[in-house]
């Protein structure tokens, strides 16, 4: 069964458009990643699934039935901007979100998610006391705690430390666990490979990717290899059947010309340097998002 | 709608539970009422030092008088009874002979003598002023002073000259002294309230005597109440509202209720605390009013009124602020959309006199029927003891409604469209386009 349905939705401002005939599909119980670079329509598409936003064209359809507001309650929804009342207590804040949700007793809830969290000694402390990472977990509290059945996270993990990151990580895959539909939007390519069954990716108001990891690589092949050398990235230039070279200083990626033979390669740099390792691989969702949109895509563009 | 009630609840807990809120409500009548309480408690606190003026009399009648009649008042006026206290200053008269040889070095110099302090003023009484011809320049009393408009030295002395006058005048035409207090008896007229058949005797009761407390300050006070509810809900609307945009705590509240839920449930939120603080005042009032044993000046039947038009204003002024907080992206945007907010709840108070004074007239009626100016006008007029129409306070409440509804659902659109709207400046252009536009 799926979770959300999009099909031929539309969003102009002015004369901007910001969604263009936009397709989707997200099964229930998935995690599902959405990708694209800032200003690319990602943040409209979560307004409009959240009917915060109307679209001009198209229908979102949200567990088989159409969008309507009673839904609002079955959803959790963490803008990419965060904000709390910073006056009130953290328990009274989260206990009012989540009567705002519809739920009639949220204590217990509350004391659970916050412990979870290691918050519970801030229950009773105004949220203008917190640190940013705290507030950022009791934004992410407050949209899960009335246990939602669609949970919207809008850049989740921006601006959180590795252990409150993996924490909030753990916590997303739980509520999947538990048969919540979890979609995510994000700038860290290894979290979205990690942890997403399914990746979006949005450019410019239209989709251009959409599938699993490996659906996705597919569509790219083994067109990469990830090269050490004594030498580093000196000897990798004017090789023949490259279309470019990436250098990570210790290790160098090279992207493979459509038809170029990678044991041709091989033997190009043995001849130059001595090789420490040689790996053929699928290119990495990074890889895939800067094809896609970076400077080379707007070099092609402004021609 | 339960959703925007529990948003209202929050509202209104966060509102009333500050100290801001608490203070507001003790200041609030104090500050509009500040003018006349500053004015009472400072009204006996004169300066008590003794004031001497210098008399040029020319007309050689006029000075024994007034040195006469000031004896008289600081032999008698100078002291409180009960406490021997000074309350007053004396009055010193002394008299100097004119200088006809150069009078304007007398002026100068007396002049100089006022400015050291050892003068309050000096007068110049002209030579002719028993019978005043047409030579302006000897029928004329000049007061020189350093604050001679405002002196109630000044204010004072005519009423010693004048009467002297008068006598004087009444001598020269033959008439005698003992009928001169006959002649000029003032009556006065004094104002009643009307007759009326009581309901329950059948007797016709007598008409109380009008005052100016039941005719004028109970209704201005009910007004001026009106005035101060939508004043501590509306204002404040701007502001919250603009911080929840800029704070973005609107998305996070947008992802459970809905743009309308969330306006009403400012608005409700802002009846809730005008109905607390007018609570606190009808209850502190009435109160009061029992007493001070008051009742009858006290148009209780007002009061009904008084809260159905509230509860409209509220909603009616607070959905329009809402949504100009609503186009507001930073405290400066806030601040310059604060005064159209509140413009038409302060147009009334600049028309509050005349139509106190006037309820019934033309004037008085089609503003109090404009719905901005009718929650402040209507229950001015009708708190009155003039018999306003029934038909005007329902008309005036069906305008009132109807302009309500309609400033909910042009706030609701722009509120919708502009909550989200970062960065965009208010300009007048989009916000007309936004309300109309949806």
């Amino acid at each position: 069964m799926t979770a959300i349905e999009l099909s031929g939705v539309t969003k102009t401002f002015g004369t901007h458009t910001a969604v263009d005939d936009l397709q989707l599909t997200v099964p229930r119980g998935s995690v599902y990643g959405f990708i694209g670079p800032n200003g690319s329509g990602k943040t409209t598409t979560l307004r409009m699934i959240m009917n915060i936003l109307y679209p001009d064209r198209g229908e979102i359809r949200i567990f088989g039935e159409t969008l309507h507001s009673s839904w609002m309650e079955r959803i959790g929804y963490m803008p990419e901007e965060r904000g709390l009342y910073k006056r009130m207590k953290v328990a009274d804040h989260l206990r009012f979100l989540a009567g705002l949700k519809g739920m009639k007793d949220a204590r217990i809830e509350v004391r659970r998610w916050l412990e979870r969290f290691d918050l519970a000694p801030w229950a009773n402390k105004k949220i203008e006391t917190l640190s940013k990472g705290m507030a950022q977990k009791v934004q992410f509290i407050a949209t899960v705690v009335s246990r939602p059945e669609l949970v919207i996270l809008d850049e989740p993990f921006t601006g959180l430390d590795p252990v409150n990151t993996d924490a909030l990580r753990e916590a997303i895959l739980e509520l999947q666990r538990g048969g919540t539909t979890v979609i995510f939007s994000t700038h860290d390519m290894n979290m979205a490979e990690r942890m997403c069954d399914f990746i979006f990716m949005i450019f410019r108001g239209r989709k251009v990717l959409d599938g699993t990891l490996e659906s996705i690589q597919d569509q790219f092949g083994n067109d990469t290899i990830r090269i050490r050398t004594e030498d580093g990235m000196t000897v990798l230039a004017d090789l023949p059947g490259v279309q470019k070279v990436n250098d990570f200083g210790q290790m160098q990626e090279i992207r493979l010309a459509s038809g170029a033979d990678s044991q041709a390669i091989l033997g190009a740099v043995m001849r130059r340097t001595r090789i420490r390792s040689f790996d053929i691989v699928r290119p990495s969702l990074h890889d895939i998002f800067v094809r896609i949109a970076g400077p080379e895509t707007q070099e092609a563009d402004h021609a | 709608m339960h959703r925007a009630l529990r948003f209202a609840l929050r509202e209104y807990i966060a509102a009333v539970k500050t100290k801001g809120f608490i203070i507001g409500l003790v200041l609030a009548p104090i500050m509009m009422s500040g003018g006349a309480i500053a004015f009472f408690l400072l009204k006996d606190r004169v300066d008590t030092t003794d004031k001497t003026v210098v008399v040029i009399d020319r007309s050689g009648v006029l000075a024994p008088a007034i040195l006469e009649a000031a004896e008289e008042r600081n032999a008698r006026d100078l002291y409180d009874e009960a406490t021997r206290e000074k309350v007053r200053p004396a009055y010193l008269f002394e008299t100097v002979v004119p200088d006809e040889a150069d009078p304007t070095s007398q002026r100068l110099a007396l002049s100089e003598r006022v400015r050291k302090g050892e003068l309050h003023a000096f007068m110049e009484i002209g030579s002719a002023v028993v019978h005043p011809g047409e030579n302006t320049d000897t029928r004329r009393i000049a007061y020189y002073g350093r604050s001679a408009a405002m002196d109630d030295l000044r204010g004072w002395v005519q009423w010693p000259i004048n009467n002297t006058l008068r006598a004087l005048r009444l001598e020269d035409a033959g008439i005698d002294q003992a009928q001169v207090s006959d002649l000029f008896h003032w009556v006065e007229i004094e104002g009643m309230g009307l007759v009326s058949v009581d309901e329950e005797t059948g007797e016709v009761s007598e008409a109380a005597r009008a005052t100016p407390f039941e005719s004028l300050l109970v209704p201005i006070i009910f007004m001026f109440l009106m005035f101060l509810m939508i004043m501590m809900s509306v204002p404040g609307m701007v502001q919250s509202v603009m911080e929840e945009k800029t704070q973005r705590i609107a998305e996070v509240l947008l992802g459970s209720i809905k743009p309308f839920e969330f306006m009403m449930g400012k608005v409700m939120g802002g009846i809730a605390v005008s109905l607390t603080s007018s609570l606190v005042y009808i209850v502190g009032g009435v109160v009061f009013v029992e007493a001070m044993a008051i009742q009858e000046f006290v148009p209780y039947r007002v009061l009904p009124w008084f809260f159905v038009y509230m509860l409209f204003a509220i909603v009616m002024f607070g959905a329009y602020a809402a949504a100009l907080g609503s186009v507001c992206n930073e405290p400066k945007d806030a601040q310059s959309l604060t005064f159209p907010a509140i413009l038409p709840a302060v147009i009334p108070v600049f028309v509050y006199f005349p139509v106190a004074k006037e309820p019934l007239s033309t004037f008085a009626t089609w503003m109090s029927l404009i719905p901005p100016f009718a929650p402040t006008l209507m229950i001015l007029r009708i708190a009155t003891p003039e018999p306003v129409p029934v038909w005007q306070p329902i008309a005036g409440l069906v305008g009132v409604v109807i302009f309500t509804l309609l400033s909910v659902w042009v706030g609701g659109r722009l509120f919708r469209t502009a909550i989200l709207m970062q960065g965009t400046p208010p300009k007048f252009a989009s916000i007309l386009r936004w309300a109309l536009r949806g």
